[in-house]
């Protein structure tokens, strides 16, 4: 089937292209939609090309909440100072995507619709509590936690003519965040396991909120509340932060790939999260 | 090399009927191209098939080992999973773009020239665009920095050691002849 | 830090990205084809449905196996063992990937739209992808022609090995297992191929013009000058193109047509075309309690894949390496390769050596061990020395395995302890030694024309493929003829004009090439001599050459060799010949002895790593390769061979592995076969030994280290963490698993 290609350049217009299209696909930095146009995955008959709408590409932070335009590629996230300073971890995230020539491309916007199991900032998005922000025809946009986005491999919860606009990550004071990155294979490999992990202390320095998402084990982020909850209002000590790994070791039921079996994965997990968690301490 | 102006791609290589093309005006190289191609067409195929340019080439198609690195208004891309109907009006700079004005090899390619770093070569042109990003667009100053950069272009002939020596050579002459790397390449 | 001192002419042009591979070449009128590819490991083929590729605007042509088959005058197979592999598949699919149908089109575009409007009508048949299970009595049988799935058998007895059992002391025992795994060289396999009155033209990214050449003659039933093939430089080839591989496609597809062809690999393609022998390695060695090597025996299977190309003698090239560079009074080996319905196997850097250096370097560290000896002191005690005897029963001489192993052990201050390692994680050191033969028999010839201009001219088939043979034949050859390298250049192969070799590869061409380039030299200098001499009036005894000219030996008027050409005349041309004899082909393949090889390849690793223990995970912290290289022609070249070879090598020891998953390879793209970046690879040093004799030969050096970085990785490994890892790669994974066992067995044991 031909396929055509259009750069709209309004939220509006695109999200009108998708309705009136409904195999179109929006195509940002390109690095997931070509990669699946050359291997065939997909044949859609327009392409929506988002780098004429404006809106999409700056980086904000007001009181309650950091914001990050769908269009802002990982690199910039990464280089973002102010992004390092409020959300350090999901600028750690970032820096770890694949290479720098797919970071200075991929969008924050495509990686989350893309919804790659193996891929790092969807967990770190959904430790701190992060919220994408939408548009879609007839004033249907929506604000979707990203912990719930994802439904499945390469699925979310996005309709067909729904555009991502924004990512909103709340801030709190006092919070510490991590992302553990282990890799199994190559320095160029995608996570044998992410750890994300986000602690909001209290005025002693106890635990007033713990999150904990593990990324890349299974087709969706996981976010353990319940191995985390015995640690609310108590010191995060060594021993505890143990108890809570091995309790989020034991809940997930890890997928086998090239990169680890799932006894493998099993066993890493408990470690990134000890790690993960010793770097939100310190 | 490329003509001055416009370059009319499309009769170079004739359309396979079905396709659906498209006409997209680009800065190739400071100079300015105007290219019609299939709207699947990536920037990679683009560059080696119809512009001819030869340092353009394609190992992986998935974005992994950086033989097909161009710089995109000056930030270092995988042509591979570049569409050049996305691409209207960007400059794109490949390894032809970092020779200085009268041809010769611009600064990055000379230390490469001078290290000898180099074996089969096929991964080089490349890796001289990651250089010139990572040292001359981002800017890095911290060796640890630029081979993390770097290690996203792939050498399968191990010619790292001699890589490394290049980028310790670049960034111990930073100030002097560095400075001309930004502006001979990448504008 | 040292700037090079490298004269090479092609840098620039290299760096800059000119044109120079054949990937860079077209030929005008060029049709482009692509590879329909067998979606089953092992079918009957009962059809292939051209139609909906047929109906694709562009395509011009769909060929397949019957096309071939049925046109008399094509021999429908090739292989230069044992000609066994469909130019397209006919009746039988024998390996998911197996090249199917060709799709000939106007335009790539039109081509891959086509590849996928080709149906193939098959039905599935039992296949196998292990070759130990490949010689089980009712394993699914590839070819009717060989029985078993045998794709060569080699044995060799030396000694009395049941006395050597009875003297054992200790006898050690183990199996090592190396996977299959893909050479992955940057630039694809790519062949154009052109007819002009009944002669084929072909350009191709082979390592071996000639044996292109051979092949393409036989499957076209001509003589060999009926088909030119030329090549040019390679973008990478670690033995990937060393054999016909795709070249009978393109050459068919261009005859049918009557219009050039042009056939460019995609990645995936790439690992579906050639790849490693997976090997599994039995190795038993009885000892002396004072840790003398008595015994060996080494069963081997290595796995061939769907299709012969080499397996067969290369099964002996293994068979020759196999008992390791150690003294051992006796020794009985066996070797076999066996079919499989998987990716044909064939040449690859360290080629049949590695998994053997994988098993006997790993073995006697574990006899170390157990014995309570140094490892470096036990190898010390039992190396080959010059004059010993092997176990081929010929005696060995300008043997280094000495001078290796100390500077290999000196590169990684063996004997002083690890700086401490972070909490969590252990340190340590390994080291090991590899022996290995060259290509016996082979031969290379080399014309060398001096022009009037006093230009020089290497006519030679040797190929450029990143290795510097162009840089080292340069060098030989200026300094033979005492002149400006700038004067001598080296064209590309073409079998039209450049003579015979046998292949660039085994790390042969500096030796065999550069050998007959220096005798092409003295062929053309005792012309010079002769012109000089009539040109004087002078005896020829009394002239020498100097500086590009010829004059008495005592000094006075001298004539440069410019003049002794006139203007006009044709260029003097001398030349030489390097010639083999011998090696495997003339040995009985089931009593293996006599003279194996021209010369030995030596080499020696030394690695120190970091294990997490938490994770298994295995860093390298830094990695020493050692070679043998008789005589230095560029030491700048010399040093990245031999470290781009524990580059190359420390990829399959940590992570590559080709995985198969219900007979299909699910990882051929290089996000899932991963090969090392320049993070994966610690700071490299490396050393070249080279001879006291001045005018010794040079080694190629290539291939030396190679073999033993795997073992000496695995051998720090255990040094540092107890895990006994006898799996290549090293992952992470196996090591946690073996560490983990490790510790329940210490607990069992009530510790």
């Amino acid at each position: 089937m031909p396929l055509r290609y259009v750069e709209p350049s309004s939220v509006l217009e695109t999200c009108a292209l998708l309705r009136s299209n409904r195999d179109a696909r929006l195509i940002a930095g390109g690095t997931a939609v070509v990669l699946m146009l050359r291997q065939r995955l997909i044949d859609p008959s327009l392409l929506i090309g988002l780098r004429r709408v404006p809106g999409l590409d700056s980086i904000t932070a007001a009181s309650q909440w950091l914001s990050i335009g769908a269009a802002v590629t990982l690199q910039q996230v990464a280089d973002s100072d102010r992004v390092r300073a409020l959300a350090p971890s999901l600028a750690a995230a970032c820096q770890e995507v694949g290479n720098v020539r797919v970071r200075n491309r991929a969008t924050l916007g495509g990686n989350l619709a893309e919804a790659d199991y193996a891929s790092d900032p969807p967990a770190v998005l959904a430790s701190l509590g992060a919220v994408v922000c939408t548009a879609a025809p007839e004033g249907g946009g929506r604000r979707i936690p990203v912990s719930d986005l994802i439904t499945d491999y390469y699925t979310t919860q996005l309709t067909s003519d729904e555009v991502v606009l924004r990512v909103e990550v709340p801030l709190i004071d006092g919070r510490r965040s991590a992302y553990v990155k282990y890799r199994s294979r190559s320095s160029e490999d995608r996570p044998c396991v992410g750890v994300a992990a986000s602690l909001v202390p209290d005025p002693q320095g106890w635990v007033a909120s713990l999150e904990v998402v593990v990324g890349a084990v299974t087709s969706t982020p996981q976010r353990m509340t319940t191995a985390t909850e015995g640690v609310v209002g108590a010191r995060l000590d060594e021993a505890r932060a143990g108890a809570v790994a091995a309790a989020v070791a034991a809940a997930i039921h890890p997928i086998a790939d090239g990169r680890g079996s799932a006894w493998y994965r099993t066993q890493v997990i408990e470690v990134m999260v000890r790690r993960a968690l010793a770097m939100v301490v310190a | 090399m490329l003509g001055p102006t416009v370059v009319a791609v499309a009769e170079m290589a004739p359309a396979p009927p079905g396709l659906d093309w498209q006409q997209t005006q680009l800065q190739l190289n400071h100079r300015r191209l105007t290219v019609t191609a299939p709207v699947t067409e990536t920037l990679s195929r683009t560059l080696r098939c119809r512009v001819g340019l030869t340092s353009v080439r394609e190992t992986c198609g998935v974005g992994v080992c950086g033989t097909c690195t161009v710089l995109l208004d000056g930030s270092a891309a995988s042509s591979c999973l570049a569409l050049t109907a996305q691409l209207a009006g960007v400059a794109v700079t490949t390894a032809e773009g970092l020779l200085g004005p009268d041809g010769e090899p611009g600064p990055v390619q000379r230390a490469f020239i001078r290290r000898g770093a180099y074996q089969c070569g096929f991964c080089i042109p490349a890796m001289t665009l990651a250089v010139h990003a990572a040292l001359y667009v981002r800017r890095h100053r911290d060796r640890e920095a630029v081979v993390d950069e770097l290690s996203g272009n792939l050498c399968r002939c191990g010619s790292y050691p001699q890589i490394r020596e290049v980028l310790m050579e670049l960034l111990a002459d930073r100030g002097g002849e560095a400075a001309d790397g930004a502006t001979t390449g990448g504008r | 830090m040292t700037v090079v001192d490298l004269d090479d002419r092609d840098a620039q042009d290299t760096v800059v990205g000119r044109p120079r591979y054949v990937l860079d070449q077209h030929i005008e009128g060029e049709l482009h084809a692509k590879i329909v590819r067998s979606p089953h490991p092992h079918a009957r083929l009962d059809g292939v449905d051209p139609t909906r590729a047929l109906a694709t605007p562009g395509v011009v042509a769909v060929l397949t196996g019957a096309d071939v088959s049925g046109d008399a005058s094509i021999n429908a197979t090739f292989g230069r063992q044992r000609s066994d592999q469909p130019i397209l598949a006919v009746g039988t699919l024998r390996y998911a990937g197996e090249p199917v149908a060709l799709v000939v089109a106007e335009s790539i575009e039109a081509a891959e739209a086509g590849r996928e409007g080709v149906g193939i009508e098959c039905r599935a048949l039992p296949h196998v992808v292990d070759a130990e299970a490949a010689g089980a009595p009712d394993a699914p049988q590839l070819h009717a022609a060989w029985a078993g799935n045998g794709c060569g058998e080699w044995k060799l007895r030396y000694g009395d090995p049941e006395q050597g059992w009875r003297e054992a002391d200790r006898v050690f025992e183990g199996t090592y297992w190396s996977p299959p795994a893909s050479h992955v060289p940057m630039e694809p396999h790519v062949c154009l191929a052109a007819w002009e009155d009944g002669r084929l033209s072909v350009w191709t990214s082979t390592q071996a013009p000639h044996r292109v050449r051979d092949d393409l003659a036989a499957v076209f039933r001509l003589a060999p000058e009926a088909v030119r093939v030329q090549t040019r430089d390679l973008g990478g080839a670690f033995g990937a193109k060393g054999q016909t591989t795709i070249e009978p496609m393109a050459a068919v597809a261009a005859r049918r047509l009557g219009r050039p062809i042009r056939l460019e690999l995609d990645r995936d393609e790439v690992f579906l075309t050639i790849g490693k022998h997976a090997a599994s390695v039995r190795l038993a060695t009885g000892v002396a309690t004072d840790g003398r090597l008595l015994v060996r025996r080494v069963q081997v299977v290595y796995n061939a894949g769907a299709y012969a190309l080499t397996s067969p003698l290369a099964a002996g090239q293994g068979l020759l390496r196999a008992p390791g560079p150690y003294r051992i009074p006796h020794v009985e080996a066996h070797v076999l390769a066996r079919y499989t319905n998987t990716v044909p196997s064939g040449p690859f850097r360290g080629a049949m050596t590695s998994q053997l250096a994988f098993a006997y370097e790993s073995q006697m560290d574990e006899i170390a061990s157990s014995l309570g000896i140094d490892p470096v002191a036990l190898r010390r005690r039992n190396l080959l020395k010059d004059g010993d005897q092997y176990a081929t029963g010929e005696h060995l001489h300008q043997l280094h395995f000495g001078e290796l192993l100390e500077d290999a052990a000196r590169a990684v201050e063996w004997g002083t302890p690890c700086a401490p390692a972070p909490p969590g994680r252990v340190r340590g050191k390994g080291v090991a030694v590899m022996i290995k033969t060259t290509l016996t028999p082979s031969r290379s010839v080399a014309r060398v024309e001096l022009a009037a201009d006093g230009s020089i001219t290497v006519r030679s088939s040797s190929v450029e493929m990143g290795q510097g043979s162009r840089a080292a034949l340069t060098r030989i050859v200026a300094q033979a003829l005492g002149v400006q390298e700038a004067r001598v250049s080296v064209p590309h192969p073409d079998t039209d004009r450049t003579p015979f070799d046998s292949s660039t590869s085994s790390s042969r061409t500096t030796s065999s090439m550069g050998t007959a380039c220096v005798r092409a030299v003295d062929d053309l200098r005792c012309q010079l001599t002769e012109r000089a001499a009539a040109e004087l009036g002078v005896p020829a005894e009394s002239l020498a050459h100097r500086d590009g000219a010829i004059g008495p030996q005592g000094g006075g008027a001298r004539i440069t060799y410019e003049h002794l050409l006139a203007l006009g005349d044709p260029p003097l041309v001398g030349e030489g010949l390097f010639e083999s004899h011998g090696g495997l082909p003339a040995m009985d393949p089931l009593d293996v002895r006599g003279f194996s090889t021209v010369h030995w390849h030596q080499g020696a690793a030394a690695a120190e790593v970091e294990v997490d223990c938490e994770t298994g995970r295995v860093t390298v912290l830094r990695c020493h390769g050692s070679a043998y290289a008789g005589r230095v022609v560029n030491a700048h070249r010399v040093r990245q061979q031999n470290q781009g070879s524990v580059v190359f090598a420390l990829g399959q020891t940590l992570m590559e592995e080709l995985v198969y998953d219900e007979g299909r390879v699910v990882n051929a793209n290089l996000a899932e076969y991963m090969i090392p970046s320049i993070q994966d690879v610690p700071e490299l040093t490396s050393t070249a030994i080279e001879s006291s004799d001045l005018e010794a030969e040079p080694h190629g050096v290539g291939e030396m280290a190679l073999p033993a970085v795997a073992p000496a990785v695995a051998n720090a490994v255990f040094h540092a963490s107890g895990a006994r890892i006898r799996c290549l790669p090293l992952t992470p994974e196996r090591v946690l698993r073996c560490l983990r066992e490790n510790a329940r067995a210490d607990g069992g044991s009530g510790g």
